[in-house]
């Protein structure tokens, strides 16, 4: 039994909560407080930030803050893909930023420098967005997920963030949301009126990178558990293997966790799987280098790729996708396979077609997101 | 710290010369000793009171020359307890001199026991000329806590200063296995910092200790190879690379020689563009009259003929 006093392990260093002074009585800003109360963080210091002030800060070295925030950009946004490599499409919506967990090799490292994890409290105003982008033409499809600049659920428990979004989308039949997530929170569930217009999503890893290089977050375990409950409840789950990390012992590694995916999901309950190499903006590695002293992966062959990041040698990138899409396949995984970010010839070399052959990777993705 | 102006003039073996202060000690110029034999001395050395005696502050090089001359020494008295105001002094002293980084180096292991790291960058650093936060203060950091020989190494020129901070991440063991690159070659800055950093990021890599890929790579044997200084460095840094990135070597030295065979006996260069993130290969000339491009296009013609563009435009590709 998990005590209900606890808030999970990941949220536990939030040390004060930051609120702008717009948004004390927002109704995010009431939720926040009622799930704190009762909680081990019962007591922490709400603090309003007045207008103007551009810049909050945590106290001690280890604390993370909860910032509450009227954001004023575009909540809805296109991913920013390249035109080197093809991107799958996607669309962004933009709820906050910064993640509390610590992944070795995440890109919000270099984004975020601070430990403060944003949230737009301003949700009237996102919706507004949302309700025009997605109300406009109601044959236009979308397929959109949250978990750009954080992660989808990590502060489910707190803000109920994504059970909002679901509740919302219910209205739009031309949206499908997805929801990619290294935690395991499935409240958001009995929001959802279709099971085919949300897929929960995880990341999975090679054990011993999530063992050594993923801190704070849900075990490979409780993933497969909770998309396995998901499945059974009638939705559709997407699995990502993003980053693929070439350390010594990958085969075995990675062999272990595709296998184990079939102990819990049948690939018909799968909508879509995407394979990425890790990659980076050169910037990172000195970061990653700093905060992860043991992640020995970042010094093996990478050269600038065709967008400026650092990307692991093609031949050594291959040998990891051919080796996991001849497994993945041999499971029955099929169409629902692509590649993120990955350039044509990779595509042919790996999968003996490229998105051009078959209308492109937006609209597969859109197909099977869809559900046809 | 005070001074107290009391000029005096002593015998020079009355003086002490041995402390740490005088970090920067260099013996006497022939231009310096001829002065004070002409013009005479006209600026004191500065000396304290230990209790024990006399003892040099600053102005050693003053103090040996009049020594040599069998002259007496005009001395300031300063009043300098410590030995930080010592060193302080002994700064001040040599405030117009120039300076070069193991100066800087020697000036800082010289306080950094009686100072704290933060003191240390605030107050002695732009004494130094360097600014505080700056790469070069960055680099200097790294480099007091390395013990010899490689502040050695730095005041020969054989190793750079920018080589600090991956000097200052290698774990000792390794270190002391580079050090004998470093024994008798004087490392430019770009080849110091690329070769250790190499080396240091092929370890990380394979686990390996640096002595084991050192010498699994060959470069351990390199300096008993008889090679003039410069090929030795570019031979070392040739295998510190292919054992960082030994995958990539392959390929480029594949595509290399396919590359040659290709181009054999014409003035066109055939490169890979961008480390086989792609095939392909891109052909370059330069021409500047109508028959050296009549004579790029009648090569390339018989080039197009040749056997192993395929195989050229194909490396990177699946090793099936
Ligand atoms: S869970 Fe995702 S967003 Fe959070 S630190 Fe890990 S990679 Fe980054």
């Amino acid at each position: 039994m998990t005590d209900p006093a606890q808030l999970p392990r990941h949220l536990r260093r939030i040390g004060r909560v930051f609120v702008d002074e717009s948004m004390l009585d927002s109704p995010l800003a009431r939720r926040v407080r009622d799930r704190l109360a009762g909680t081990t963080h019962a007591d922490i210091p709400w603090i309003a930030v007045p207008e103007g002030q551009d810049r909050v800060e945590c106290a001690g070295r280890d604390e993370q803050a909860l910032y509450l925030k009227e954001y004023k950009g575009r909540f809805l946004r296109f991913c920013p893909g390249t035109r080197a490599y093809h991107c799958c499409g996607y669309r962004i919506i933009h709820i906050g930023e910064n993640c509390p967990m610590a992944c070795s090799y995440c890109i919000l490292q270099a984004y975020f420098q601070d430990r403060v994890l944003k949230v737009w409290a301003n949700q009237d105003a996102l919706f507004r967005e949302l309700a025009e982008g997605f109300g406009a033409d109601r044959t236009s499809r979308f397929r959109v997920g949250t978990g750009e600049f954080t992660d989808s659920l990590a502060l489910e428990r707190l803000t109920g963030y994504s059970r909002d979004l679901v509740g919302f989308l219910a209205d739009y039949d031309n949206v499908v949301l997805e929801l990619k997530s290294k935690v395991v929170d499935l409240s958001w569930m009995d929001a959802a009126t279709r099971t085919d217009r949300v897929l929960p999503a995880w990341s999975l890893n090679a054990p011993a990178i999530n063992q050594g290089q993923e801190f704070d977050v849900s075990t490979l375990e409780e993933r497969l558990t909770a998309a396995r409950t998901c499945a059974e409840a009638g939705f559709r789950v997407c699995l990502h293997f993003d980053p693929i990390i070439h350390f010594p012992g990958w085969r075995e590694g990675y062999a272990e966790i595709i296998d184990r995916i079939f102990d819990y999901v049948r690939p018909e309950q799968i909508a879509y799987m995407s394979l990425g190499s890790f990659r980076c903006m050169p910037q990172l590695t000195p970061i990653i280098a700093d905060n992860f002293p043991d992640a020995a992966y970042i010094y093996n062959e990478f050269v600038p790729g065709l967008d400026g990041k650092a990307r692991l040698l093609r031949p050594l990138r291959l040998e990891q996708f051919s080796f996991m899409v001849e497994r993945l396949r041999r499971h029955g995984m099929d169409e629902q396979l692509y590649f993120c970010m990955e350039s044509t010839e990779v595509w042919n070399e790996v999968f003996g077609f490229a998105p051009q052959d078959f209308g492109g990777l937006n609209r597969r993705l859109m197909d099977r997101a869809f559900g046809n | 710290m005070p001074t107290t102006p009391a000029l005096r003039t002593l015998a020079a073996d009355e003086i002490r010369t041995g402390g740490d202060h005088l970090f920067w000690t260099a013996d006497p110029s022939e231009t310096l000793s001829e002065s004070l034999r002409r013009t005479g001395q006209t600026a004191p050395v500065l000396v304290r009171d230990t209790g024990d005696g006399p003892e040099l502050v600053a102005g050693r090089a003053r103090l040996l020359a009049l020594r040599a001359l069998g002259r007496p020494v005009l001395v300031l008295m300063v009043d300098a307890p410590a030995d930080l105001d010592a060193g302080l002094l002994y700064l001040a002293d040599n405030a117009a001199r120039p300076l070069d980084d193991a100066m800087r180096l020697a000036a800082l292991r010289f306080f950094a026991p009686l100072l704290d790291r933060a003191a240390l960058a605030a107050d002695i650093l732009p004494r130094l000329g360097v600014r505080p936060g700056s790469k070069d203060a960055r680099l200097l950091d790294a480099w007091l806590d390395l013990p010899e020989p490689w502040p050695g190494h730095l005041a020969e020129g054989r190793v750079p200063l920018a080589a600090g901070e991956v000097l200052a991440r290698l774990a000792p063991a390794d270190r002391e296995a580079a050090a004998p690159l470093f024994a008798s070659l004087g490392w430019s800055r770009s080849n110091g910092v690329n070769l250790l950093t190499w080396l240091f990021e092929a370890g990380k890599m394979t686990g390996k200790p640096l002595a084991d890929l050192l010498a699994e790579s060959g470069m351990a044997d390199v300096p008993a190879l008889g090679l003039s200084p410069k090929d030795a460095m570019a031979r070392l840094v040739a295998l510190a690379r292919q054992t960082r990135y030994p995958a990539l070597s392959a390929l480029q030295a594949e595509f290399e020689e396919t590359a040659r065979e290709l181009s054999a006996g014409t003035a066109w260069r055939v490169v890979q563009p961008n480390n086989f993130e792609t095939g392909g290969a891109e052909l370059t000339i330069q021409v500047k009259t109508p028959a050296q491009l009549a004579r790029a296009v009648d090569d390339l013609d018989a080039m197009a003929a040749k056997p192993g563009w395929e195989k050229l435009w194909n490396m990177g590709g699946r090793r099936d």
